[in-house]
């Protein structure tokens, strides 16, 4: 927002930006993506002994890699799903005026918020079984169903103190008025309170989520067949050539970056829309 | 490895999961799957073609267990240190992931006989660096890879600093780097790399120690399948379908196999 005036007054600073390329388009990705994966295969050049270039074997291997990367997207949608969910009860529990239930979700938010997420992950993976019988039902309990478990505890605390942050955030006075038109607190929370929030928790929701995609590649040390996992067992197949590493490893940087920084440009313009103008 | 196990075990008989109690052979023939624990990063032994199947040797010899149950196999990818828990947990059905038969495996999986593979110790290095014998590793860096057999020896008889991968590729890369003085696997892979014209400079100097015998494993208790695996492992030697293996997947026929195809001739 600008103002204009005839006074002489201060202008705001104007701090430079960090980003060098201001307005990097979703269209330059395709050739940050060619350099990225070009540039390694060029840089070892040398033709196996069937005449073919690193590219060419990535090539091969793509549509492969590809799938486990949607995988990686599933994992981390659902997970956020499921965080978001639990995280939202687990918020709103903080701010509960019945005090064990607000201790009781302090407790677990900071329990989960300060836990590694690979240590979440293991224990999800080792400590659930594979299948779980209910009356003789038998219900299988896939590797990447406890990956998503397993990522959804920390997404699960980090949204309820995001929760908790944004509703202790808006200033007293809606509460205030609130109670002075006769609102219950649920009317309250539910009409004014949550409504104002939902605004300020959207942009640290979004970077959690990437963040959280970004996590997904730990899967593969616990034995899901995402990217990372599948992008091994690509190099092993071809019988471990050290010339594909670069170009097999940057593919896959290249899918996370390609997929992750939209989003990032996305919440630095919603943070810029939602920014409350002091 | 072993406090997961543990752990597994612990809750697992909390939750008072029942295993299997009916014969794993019916089960698998009411499914109509075979579902077997293979490597996917283990050339040529079990490994990935660029659809995502797993194709190799091992992939190869479950089939035929398949093909003589009458069932379709379905291909499970495994590593050196969730093997032996997924057929606990009855993931898995049988397990055939380049396993070195060992006694304290054979506490926790049931490992029928005879053995059907074998390999050995070595190590790639290059020629330049003249090693002669195993002392010549003592306190050098060795590349290996995480969770295998192969590290152990190298490290406490011989005194060499495992550097652990998480796959081959980073190993070879990392040994081409110079990060490490050697890079220690089992022998017939590093046979056949030092045999590629990318790693002339390199050899394979030592003698191969701890030749041992690979198992394929069921779970605890499957005595009738563990019989029928044992007729299959016979009839394989017996026929040569090993050697025939090797030679389709591109290695060298080894000692072992021709040994045990004479035994069982």
């Amino acid at each position: 927002m600008t103002y204009r005036t005839d006074l002489p007054v201060m202008l705001p600073v104007k701090r430079p930006e960090a980003e060098p390329f201001l307005g990097l388009k979703l269209w330059h990705m395709l050739p940050i993506a060619l350099i990225a994966i070009i540039g390694p295969s060029l840089a070892f050049a040398q033709s196996s002994a069937d005449g073919q270039t690193p590219f060419g074997i990535l090539l091969n291997w793509a549509p492969l890699l590809l799938k486990g990367f949607i995988f990686n997207l599933v994992i981390s949608v659902s997970a956020m799903a499921l965080g978001t969910v639990g995280g939202a009860i687990l918020g709103l529990g903080q701010i509960s005026l019945f005090a064990p239930t607000r201790h009781g979700s302090w407790f677990v938010t900071q329990f989960f918020r300060n836990a590694p997420w690979l240590v979440l992950l293991f224990f999800a993976m080792f400590l659930l079984p594979f299948e779980i019988n209910v009356f003789g039902l038998k219900i299988p309990f896939p590797d990447w169903f406890k990956a998503i478990l397993g990522l959804s505890l920390p997404v699960m605390a980090n949204v309820s103190e995001i929760v908790r942050g944004a509703v202790r955030s808006l200033p007293s006075g809606q509460w205030e008025a609130a109670e002075s038109l006769a609102y219950t607190r649920l009317q309250t929370l539910w009409l004014i309170i949550l409504p104002q929030c939902v605004k300020r928790m959207l942009p640290p929701w979004m970077n959690l989520y990437s963040i959280l995609t970004m996590a997904t590649v730990l899967a593969s040390i616990v034995g899901v067949n995402e990217v990372m996992t599948l992008t091994g067992q690509a190099l092993a197949s071809e019988g471990g050539r050290p010339d594909l590493l670069a170009p097999f490893y940057g593919f896959v940087l290249l899918l996370f970056f390609v997929y992750c920084y939209p989003i990032a440009k996305f919440t630095v313009w919603l943070e810029k829309k939602y920014a409350v103008i002091t | 490895m072993n406090l997961k196990t543990l752990a597994t075990t612990l809750v697992v008989s909390a939750l008072s999961v029942t295993a299997a109690s009916a014969d794993i052979l019916d089960t698998i023939k009411e499914r109509g799957k075979l579902i077997v624990g293979t490597k996917a990063d283990y050339k040529p032994y079990g490994f990935l073609d660029t659809d995502g199947n797993i194709i190799g040797i091992e992939p190869d010899l479950a089939k035929d267990v398949a093909d003589k149950l009458g069932v379709e196999v379905e291909f499970v990818p495994v590593v050196s240190s969730n093997r032996m828990q997924f057929l606990e947990q009855g993931k898995i059905d049988l397990m055939i992931a380049t396993m070195t038969d060992k006694p304290d495996r054979r506490e926790i999986v049931l490992i029928p006989d005879p053995n059907y593979y074998s390999s050995g110790t070595n190590v790639l290095a290059l020629k330049s660096l003249g090693l002669k014998e195993w002392e010549d590793l003592r306190g050098k860096p060795v590349c290996g890879i995480q969770g295998a057999f192969y590290n152990k020896a190298t490290s406490q008889t011989y005194g060499a600093e495992i550097v652990a991968f998480k796959g081959t590729a980073e190993a070879y890369s990392a040994l081409q780097g110079g990060n490490c003085a050697a890079f220690v696997y089992d022998d017939s892979a590093i046979v056949a790399k030092a045999a590629e014209p990318e790693w002339a400079d390199y050899e394979m100097p030592l003698q191969t120690i701890d030749d041992a015998p690979w198992g394929l494993a069921v779970a605890l208790g499957e005595d009738n399948f563990a019989e029928l695996m044992s007729e299959m492992i016979i009839d394989w030697h017996k026929s040569g379908r090993i050697l025939e293996l090797e030679t389709k997947w591109g290695v060298t026929n080894t000692p072992f196999a021709q040994a045990m195809h004479e035994k069982y001739k």
